[in-house]
């Protein structure tokens, strides 16, 4: 029956060479996602050791972006690469052993865990969250989970993988090493459909043999455009995914943005928004006349009313807010160097800052500033954004705007900037 | 529905891997195909030829062990960071996907695929696929489409999240991929009436 399966799904694009090719495209996409997850990871969660590089300025809007480019591009390359190898799921005998048992069990938990990584990816940036655990812990574990399933399943299949890498290993001519395999597989099929043809009326008896039969009926596509429609149906259809929700990050592709969940220049002032200040509970602190913004550095306080913030020397940076969905927004802020403020205070030069939002609750109500950010010449406590004063749901009367950080940590609605000693 | 050929190879065809791949080619090659399919996919033992076998086998040990290492470091920052209550959670999120893929969507896909090839016996092969092809490229944009209607239903927390129309481009973009796939089609149909001009490999099915 196992057999009878494995034959049912022979097909020329299932085949080691195939595994190899579309296996390492999803494998680099993996360790892209990786990558970048876990710059992601330490510039939320930094050790103290750290220090990260502010240029370019839209460093994070690259990386994140790709994380998400490349999370996206995972879709078809991952049901790909679960296509080619479907038959291996009917080997017979199931289990030989007990290598083999955790042979197949990795690969199930490697499947499954890749299936859920990529999806709560997905519906996390459409800000959907159907999963009865959180995500960025899980999203983190699985990281690390699918990374070394990834290395032993590598290790596992490594003379496949050698054999099968280039092209040229096999009998030489255009389509590859596994010619003959296929070749054997349409004879196979003629043989039986033939078989039965001179059987006459005795036609296979039972379900499966029915069910082969018509199997067998049906036209024959030579292995070699089968081959070459898998491959372009890969190509298309992770081109498609990828450029048209890429347009959320990579402004050539904004015209074909049909399926992000975001769309630049889309939100108040033109910059998309992602906590609101409802959601924040901030509005009445933040709308209060007696809001100030107090620096704190070893011992001493100086609060700063908004007006005493503006008519302190003012810089226009350009930068862009980029977030850990992936989509970012270049805009136009104006404001106070925050180096301007440490001096100010007599801050020393390798000062590390926590910073403060009116914000009660909320992980990211106090994030930390490495010294590096806070002696950039283009981070700024921002007052305007795009020409006009800061919008509310943009972080009024005062935000954080820094190069080079994920959106969470340019933190809205400022109250408190201390000096972390 | 028992092994066609019981050649004794079963167990020794898989244990051995590729060189078995090759030598099943010869005689038998009703039986050993598909088989080959599957165990090309197989873990051969280390050592195909005995010189490289030994840097083989070592990378390959360095290799398994690290990923034995990385996973279990991942298990530890799951236990680390996540309450107890939730992992069960994420266990069935895993057990339910290899369900839902291996039990649901895979055949579902084996059987569209077999029936549309049957449906369309009278046409040439590249026609079969260009049209799967079609099938499968706007199947996957819709995966990731269609959750953005469902999440909008649950109404965004604002109206920058999910601000497009995406059920309409969604209709866009199939109208056009069919319109594509037709205009291929036809073309492939015309060129395939010809073979001897064209793809000679499809002429000789
Ligand atoms: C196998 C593929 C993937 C791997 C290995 C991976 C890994 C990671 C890692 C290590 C992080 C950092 C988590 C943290 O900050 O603690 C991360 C963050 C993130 N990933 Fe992935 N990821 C993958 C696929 C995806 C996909 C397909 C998407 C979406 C399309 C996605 C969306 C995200 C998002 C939105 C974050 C930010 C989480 C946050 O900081 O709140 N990931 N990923």
């Amino acid at each position: 029956m196992m057999y009878e399966a494995q034959r049912a799904l022979a097909s020329p694009v299932r085949n080691p060479r195939m595994a190899t090719v579309i296996g390492r495209l999803l494998g680099a996409a993996f360790l892209v996602c990786f990558g970048t997850g876990l710059y992601s990871h330490f510039l939320q969660e930094p050790q103290d050791w750290m220090r990260f590089a502010t240029r370019p300025e839209y460093l994070y809007q690259v990386t994140q972006g790709t994380h998400i480019i490349a999370g996206i591009a995972c879709f078809p390359l991952l049901l790909a690469k679960l296509y080619i190898v479907f038959p291996d799921l009917f080997a017979y005998p199931p289990l030989q052993g007990f290598v083999h048992f955790l042979e197949r069990a990795s690969i199930a938990l490697f499947v499954g865990a890749s299936l859920v990584q990529i999806t709560i990816g997905l519906l996390n940036t459409y800000q959907w969250y159907p999963w009865p655990f959180p995500f960025r812990q899980v999203h983190f574990a699985l990281g690390w989970v699918l990374i070394g399933l990834l290395v032993i399943h590598i290790g596992v299949k490594l003379p496949i993988i050698a054999r099968y890498w280039s092209k040229s290993s096999g009998s030489g001519d255009d389509s590859g090493d596994d010619d003959h395999l296929v070749d054997a597989v349409s004879a196979d099929r003629a043989s039986h459909a033939e078989a039965v043809r001179l059987s006459g009326a005795s036609r296979p008896g039972g379900v499966t043999g029915r069910v082969l039969d018509y199997i067998d009926a049906t036209p024959q596509v030579t292995s070699r455009v089968s081959r070459r429609g898998f491959l372009t149906t890969v190509g298309v259809a992770t081109t498609a995914v990828v450029g048209l929700t890429a347009g959320q990050t990579f402004t050539p592709l904004n015209a074909v943005n049909l399926f992000a969940p975001r769309k630049k220049g889309v939100g108040q002032q033109g910059v998309p928004v992602n906590r609101t200040s409802e959601q924040a509970k901030v509005a009445d602190a933040a709308m209060a006349s007696s809001w100030t913004l107090t620096l704190a550095v070893s011992g001493t306080e100086r609060s700063f009313t908004r007006a005493e913030l503006l008519a302190l020397p003012q810089t226009e940076v350009r930068l862009p807010i980029a977030c850990v969905e992936g989509w970012s927004q270049m805009a136009n802020w104006r404001g106070v160097r925050l180096r301007d403020l440490a001096e100010m205070m007599n801050a020393a030069p390798e000062t590390a800052f926590r910073l403060i939002s009116l914000e009660q609750r909320g992980s990211f109500s106090k994030t930390q500033m490495g010294s590096e950010y806070v002696r950039d010449p283009l981070t700024l406590v921002a007052l305007e954004l795009n020409g006009e004063t800061l919008d509310l749901e943009h972080g009024y009367p005062a935000r954080m705007i820094a190069p080079g950080r994920p959106g969470v940590l340019q933190t809205k609605w400022l109250s408190r900037i201390e000096a972390i000693s | 529905m028992t092994r066609p050929d019981a050649d004794g190879s079963g167990h020794e065809t898989s244990r051995l891997g590729m060189r078995a791949h090759k030598n099943a080619v010869g005689p038998n090659p009703g039986d050993g195909s598909t088989e080959r399919v599957g165990n090309g996919l197989n873990p051969p033992p280390a050592g195909i030829t005995p010189s490289s076998g030994r840097r083989m086998r070592n990378i390959r040990l360095v290799l398994v062990g690290g990923g034995v290492l990385l996973m279990a470091w991942g298990a530890l920052v799951m236990f680390d960071s996540v309450r107890p209550a939730r992992i069960p959670g994420v266990a069935l999120w895993i057990a339910a996907a290899i369900v839902l893929h291996d039990g649901i969507v895979a055949p579902i896909v084996l059987a569209g695929g077999i029936a549309l090839r049957r449906a369309g016996r009278r046409i040439t092969g590249t026609v079969v696929v260009i049209v799967q092809s079609g099938i499968v490229v706007g199947s996957i944009v819709s995966l990731i489409a269609v959750p953005t209607l469902v999440a909008k239903n649950f109404a965004p927390a604002n109206p920058t999240v999910l601000p497009l129309n995406y059920g309409l481009n969604l209709g866009i973009f199939w109208v056009v991929l069919a319109a594509v796939t037709v205009g291929l089609s036809v073309w492939a149909f015309l060129r395939g009436r010809h073979p001897a001009e064209t793809f000679p490999d499809d002429s000789g099915r």
